[in-house]
């Protein structure tokens, strides 16, 4: 791939391999990630972590992902992975600003990105956050080696905490890096400024018409 | 010979369960057309992988999303079309037969709004429009699951006799709104006037409009034209990480109405689901895309 810079990545991470990655940078993941694609998971977890209870997992050095699958536990009591695929991550803008910190992550992701809050937490506790391919349900699953865990099995299958054990799960482009840039906030900042321009053409468009 | 609730049924199942997998053919040709276009390589590659994971998903016959959405329909039935069947009840056994048989399975998305409790079924589900047109002798049956991702930014707005200019400007500024997070490129459906209802209708049935087609009226195609470049220059990009390509194509369609006009904005991810096909009276069942 010309001028893109691409990393292999292998969980846990530290926090001198988060810094060293840059927005626009290609990621491929390996090891253990947790996923999740529910609202209510993440409460669970903030409310765990605010008593002081243990999380089925421990996320420390880590990745959270915001990944929808559908698990299975066949009837030799193995756990598979059907299919999974990111969900929209500013559903969760309001609780990953803390989560970040508190359950020590390294990496989150999911498509559609953050808000400023989150990159900002990134930035200060060494987190990136990474963008998946909505859509992209063959590709991301053909990286599934195997099921190490779910956690919180009361809850439909897209909700449970599910930790899965990856091979080059990717490509992954870095959207927020962990210095506080983030693709997202410069799309909406450029979006505002070329507001009036785009505007502008397209009433000279009309009066061409 | 009518068109019977076997055949409604088996439309229905089959009509969901092909739109999970396949990416239409018009969709493909945009995306790839839009690859060879891009001026940014993170975007070109965003687009490969698109078009990668659309074939993928149709060679092994599995999902391009893991969100199966909720079940659309639209109906279409021709003045001419023999039938004895009770399209509503046939349209949800289908659906619940597909549910309970689908490999693999879907997941659990259908939203209890009051209580937010989530399953497979719910109040008027599956969602069913109809529609008649005069001289066909068949039922044209769509199919479009709507999901979270492109679902949540559809927006619509009351004006008093707007200017073109005004109307351009909410359709982009609902474009901005959306930004990164409805998987773009995405398709645009646009509805102007009518009523409340009417108009939401409109834009939806727009963005079951194949990519490359004309708008047969000539200010719309205009329109189109020029909004689908405006929304390109925003940048936002495949996924919203950056790019030429936001947009595949902006569909707009009106109608006449009173003073307060509504101007209605909703969007399709980059998979576009659609699927369609006809029934016909001597028991016929053609797969249309």
């Amino acid at each position: 791939m010309t001028g893109t810079v691409e990393h292999d990545l292998r969980l846990p991470l530290s926090e001198a391999d988060v810094r060293a990655l840059r927005v626009g940078d290609i990621v491929y993941v390996s090891g253990e990630i947790h996923s999740t694609a529910g609202i209510p998971t993440h409460v669970r977890m903030l409310e765990c972590l605010e008593r002081g209870e243990a999380l089925p997992f421990d996320l420390r050095n880590g990745a959270l992902f915001h990944l929808g699958s559908y698990n299975i536990e066949d009837a030799n009591g193995d756990l598979q992975i059907l299919y999974m695929n990111p969900t929209t991550s500013t559903r969760f803008n309001d609780l990953m600003p803390k989560l970040i910190p508190a359950l020590g992550l390294r990496a989150t992701g999911g498509k559609g990105g953050l808000d400023a809050r989150s990159a900002q937490a990134m930035k200060e506790a060494g987190c990136v956050y990474l963008s998946f391919l909505g859509g992209g349900a063959p590709i991301l699953t053909d990286a599934v080696k195997r099921v190490t865990g779910i956690g919180w099995r009361d809850m439909i299958s897209h909700y449970r905490l599910v930790r899965i054990e990856v091979e080059r799960l990717g490509p992954l482009t870095v959207a927020i890096d962990a210095h506080g840039n983030s693709v997202y906030d410069d799309t909406i900042k450029a979006m505002q400024e070329k507001r009036a321009s785009i505007l502008a053409e397209l009433r000279a468009d009309r009066e061409r018409s | 010979m009518p068109i019977t609730d076997a055949m409604v049924r088996q439309t229905a199942e089959d009509l969901y369960s092909w739109a999970l997998r396949k990416v239409p053919d018009d969709t493909k040709a945009a995306l790839a057309r839009a690859m060879e276009k891009e001026t940014k390589e993170a975007a070109k590659q965003t687009l490969k992988l698109q078009l990668r994971s659309a074939e993928l998903a149709e060679q092994r016959d599995k999902f391009v999303c893991s969100d199966s959405g909720v079940p659309v329909y639209f109906v279409k039935i021709g003045s001419a079309a023999p039938l004895q069947c009770d399209f509503k009840t046939a349209i949800r056994q289908g659906y619940e037969h597909l549910v309970e048989t689908i490999d693999p399975p879907i997941l659990k998305h259908v939203t209890n709004p009051l209580t937010l409790e989530r399953g497979y079924h719910g109040k008027d589900m599956p969602i069913v429009s109809y529609d008649f047109e005069s001289g066909l002798d068949y039922v044209e049956m769509t199919c479009s699951p709507k999901a979270l991702g492109s679902g949540r930014w559809a927006a619509l707005e009351l004006f008093t006799f707007p200017s073109l200019e005004e109307i351009e400007t909410y359709i982009l500024d609902v474009a901005i709104k959306a930004g990164a997070q409805h998987c773009p490129p995405v398709i645009m459906g646009v509805g102007i006037g009518g009523t409340f209802d009417h108009c939401a209708s409109l834009a939806k049935k727009q963005t079951l409009r194949p990519l490359g087609t004309t708008n047969p009226e000539p200010t719309l195609a205009a329109m189109e034209e020029r909004l689908t470049r405006a929304v390109n220059k925003l940048g936002v990009g495949p996924m919203g990480t950056g790019g030429d390509t936001t947009v595949l194509g902006v569909h707009i369609d009106y109608a006449s109405g009173h003073g307060f006009t509504p101007v209605a904005v909703c969007f399709n991810c980059w998979i576009n689901r659609r699927t369609r096909a006809r029934l016909y009276g001597d028991g016929r069942i053609e797969r249309m895309e």
